[in-house]
């Protein structure tokens, strides 16, 4: 891989790219971002539409009890994956074996396995602070280039292909069901199997995109590019594309800033994303003609302005404190009228 | 539990009169008796229906020849012609903010290639022409979201009956339609039962309707009530 850092770097020197990728760690960022945005962008609108947001929440915290434990058992930090995929795959199984025998609504079942994952992977998260430097771990939370490493790189390059071929193999299955489980059933689709199939893409897919995302966002990039392709995206095509080329577009923007302003990575992808998310939904709501009823909407209308706000402050334009609290104002007490509400006299 | 769901996938023909025998069925949930020793003869060419009050068993007699839910007893098919079973469920609740179209979705059965890499050509002349023969001429592009009861009632029975399927099974497809588009899909099966030689097992509430056009009724209350020519089931 050396020659080919050195020669995206000549480019980098020679004004061809930009200036970031003149470090290597940034160039596998990059690719990692190549890599992980079909996948996920791919994953993300199928796990929207098996309401499968709330499990993608729960294998994020599985993911970090499975480095806890790893890194327990003596794997190195660098590549807890034997520990972090193993308990995802049992977490995996767990959920969907559970979700399917019990009456229980699922979210319910999830938020317990949640609560339980969560609880044994900080009791574990201290244990490890024992061992290593919590700035370490640290990176294992919330996502870090410089640790991504080129075996990292080609087991996404790997975990991808299969992932894209497995689901490409079952997507109109797994999208029958999602729409009418008895229909896919009549059809031939083994409901069962695509419960657990679909979970373990997801598991190993969460696995393989942790180190440069984090435990604690990962959930965030599985879900939010399909929010924000559903505000726009008018076909199951469009859907995929849009979920993609938001994945892409936070994941690109994510790397930039986190390298420019020195903030955690997964952090800066999630945030880019969900800006995206708002401007679709503003997007959508030109199109439908309808962006006054939006902006009515007190709390959707301080959010888009705060995070407006926040993108601004992040690029050192000062003017964006001003509408950060314009937008908490709006959150709070709504969009400012000029005329009174009529009152009555009792 | 015993569960014997067994349908003929022998290539040798059929040469029973019946399509589906189900014998003995009875089917338990949390402990709770939803059929009860449940035995039916569904003739092929006819259009059999099976009607009762609410909480009969209806919709669990279907999802039990379906495959669906676990019971006890046998279900036998005899198949002579391809063996497909067309379903137009009871209920099809659309998550308003799925983006799939009419297209799409009729695309998901139809072609290999994933919908989300698009209708290729041959699935989309083919979607063209089932939505032609549903009224529903130009819909391709329309989300199912946006669609009425009616109009989804329809793209429903345009997917089960492409290809021609040997049973086709209707859990209360009139529930929710006005008297032209009941009549219409009245027509619809009709046709399919007398031009195409189509079995038609049909969940109905309209008494009436049944007595016009049913061959044979079972009035169902958890077991079997009644079970014959329809004036004198529902006499």
């Amino acid at each position: 891989m050396t020659p080919f850092y050195a020669w995206v770097t000549s480019l980098a020197h020679s004004g061809v790219l930009p200036a970031d990728f003149q470090y290597p760690f940034l160039v596998r960022g990059f690719l990692c971002v190549l890599l992980l945005t079909p996948m996920l962008g791919g994953l993300s609108h199928l796990v929207v539409a098996r309401r499968m947001a709330f499990f993608s929440a729960a294998l994020g915290q599985a993911a970090l009890t499975g480095v806890s434990l790893g890194l327990l058992i003596g794997e190195p930090l660098n590549s807890p994956y034997a520990g972090m995929f193993g308990f995802c795959l049992l977490a995996t199984l767990g959920m969907v074996y559970v979700k399917r025998r019990s009456s229980l609504p699922p979210d319910t079942l999830i938020g317990v396995f949640l609560a339980l994952s969560l609880g044994l992977g900080l009791v574990l998260l201290v244990a490890v602070t024992r061992q290593f430097n919590v700035h370490q771990v640290e990176a294992i939370l919330f996502g870090s280039l410089l640790t991504v490493t080129d075996s990292d790189l080609l087991l996404l390059l790997a975990v991808g292909v299969v992932v894209m071929a497995l689901l490409a193999r079952e997507y109109n299955h797994l999208l029958l069901d999602s729409l009418s489980p008895p229909l896919a059933g009549v059809e031939g689709s083994d409901s069962r199997f695509l419960d657990y199939f679909f979970a373990f893409l997801l598991a190993l897919s969460i696995v393989v995109s942790l180190k440069i995302i984090g435990a604690l966002l990962v959930e965030a990039l599985v879900v939010v590019p399909a929010a924000a392709s559903r505000n726009v995206a008018r076909s199951a095509r469009g859907y995929l594309v849009w979920s993609v080329a938001v994945a892409f577009v936070a994941g690109a923007g994510g790397l930039i800033v986190s390298n420019r302003f020195l903030v955690p990575t997964g952090a800066a992808v999630v945030l880019g994303a969900s800006l995206a998310f708002f401007v679709t939904l503003i997007a959508s709501a030109l199109g439908r003609g309808s962006l006054a009823r939006l902006m009515r909407g007190r709390h959707a209308a301080g959010v888009a302005v705060v995070l407006v706000g926040a993108v601004l402050l992040a690029s050192r334009m000062w003017i964006g404190a001003l509408l950060v609290a314009a937008g908490a104002y709006f959150f709070k007490f709504g969009w400012p009228t000029s005329s009174q509400r009529p009152t009555t006299n009792d | 539990m015993s569960a014997v769901a067994t349908f003929s996938t022998t290539p040798t023909p059929s040469t029973s009169s019946s399509i589906l025998d189900v014998s003995n069925l009875t089917v338990r949930i949390d402990g709770q008796t939803l059929l009860s020793d449940v035995s039916l003869s569904i003739a092929r060419g006819t259009l059999h229906a099976i009607v009762g009050p609410n909480g009969a068993g209806k919709s669990t007699l279907v999802n039990a020849i379906l495959g669906q839910i676990r019971f006890e007893g046998r279900i036998l098919a005899h198949w002579r012609r391809n063996g497909r079973i067309g379903y137009v469920p009871q209920s099809f609740a659309v998550d308003r903010t799925l983006p799939v179209t009419v297209a799409d979705f009729l695309a998901l059965t139809r072609q290999r290639r994933p919908v989300c890499f698009g209708v290729g050509h041959d699935a989309r002349r083919r979607i063209g022409a089932m939505l032609v023969g549903v009224g529903l001429a130009g819909f391709e592009q329309r989300q199912l979201s946006v669609l009425s009861g009616g109009e989804l009632r329809r793209v429903l029975l345009a997917h089960a009956l492409d290809p021609l399927p040997e049973l086709l099974i209707l859990d209360e497809p009139a529930t929710g339609l006005d008297q032209t588009a009941s009549q219409w899909l009245e027509d619809v099966l009709l046709a399919a039962r007398d031009r195409d030689d189509v079995t038609v097992l049909m969940v109905s509430h309209d008494h009436e309707r049944v007595k016009r056009h049913g061959d044979r009724v079972t009035v169902l209350d958890t077991r079997v009530v009644a079970d014959g020519a329809p004036a004198d089931a529902l006499a």
